[in-house]
């Protein structure tokens, strides 16, 4: 089971990393 | 390492046809928006300060949120409402949250339960609506990075035309911010709709989403 978690918080780690990126440059306002 | 890709196709397919996806949108988003520049006269953009500015995310961040709120809206509405026939609804007698005996908790525990399963108390309570609440979470920091970012390039287009730029309360009672979001949810619903009692009568054989073929079109909740 430790190949299925990996790839469960691979995508919690690219979805967190979307959302903070686009949260993060609106609020730079670029 | 074949038997790790094949354990998590599913996954790691739809991972990989995401950031295709993805690319291609950054691609030919650039373009659009060089497309509308030449039009009016303006310089051109190159694709690294096109993935860095808000007129892609907020487009990225739109389409995310109304995914996101279609599955947290399925999973919490088939709690609660079923379809008789539909292979992605329950049996009518199972409305509602079900007994511990159902759902394998307090004594009904078996020896592989998730931990928290068995802890009880608010570990399983959380566990038990986890599911929900991180699929509604990223639907409501989506639909926020779409609003802070679908801003930013709102003003962008407003500073372009002479016109005052808004601030984000003022943002969120525009046409445009209501008519991104409305434009993914009108599909998402229908699409959700149109699963439920489309698998009533329709199958996919080998597919877990469709009943066996040769399954009544009257049976609920079987798989196939």
């Amino acid at each position: 089971m430790g190949d299925v978690r990996a790839v469960f918080l691979l995508y919690l780690a690219v979805i967190a990393a979307g959302l903070a990126i686009a949260i993060v440059l609106g609020l730079l306002g670029q | 390492v074949t038997r790790v890709v094949k354990r998590n196709g599913l996954s790691l397919a739809f991972g990989a046809i995401f950031l295709g996806a993805l690319a291609l949108q950054a691609l030919a988003g650039q373009h659009e928006v060089n497309h509308e520049r030449l039009l009016s006269g303006g310089e051109s953009i190159s694709l690294a300060a096109y993935v860095s500015s808000s007129l892609f995310w907020a487009d990225v961040m739109e389409n995310w949120q109304s995914e996101y709120l279609q599955f947290t809206l399925y999973i919490f509405a088939t709690v609660w409402l079923v379809q008789q026939g539909s292979n992605e609804s329950k049996e009518p007698s199972r409305i509602g949250r079900e007994s511990d005996e159902e759902q394998q908790v307090g004594e009904h525990v078996t020896r592989d339960s998730p931990r928290w399963a068995k802890a009880g108390g608010w570990r399983t309570a959380l566990l038990s609506n986890s599911l929900v609440l991180v699929m509604g979470t990223i639907f409501l920091l989506s639909w926020l990075g779409q609003s802070i970012a679908g801003r930013v390039a709102y003003n962008a287009d407003q500073l372009d035309n002479q016109a005052a730029p808004v601030s984000w309360p003022e943002y969120l009672l525009t046409p445009d911010f209501w008519s991104r979001t409305l434009q993914n949810w009108q599909s998402e619903f229908l699409a959700v709709g149109s699963m439920v009692i489309l698998s009533v009568y329709l199958r996919q054989r080998g597919s877990p989403e469709s009943k066996p073929v040769g399954a009544p079109h009257a049976e609920t909740a079987s798989e196939g």
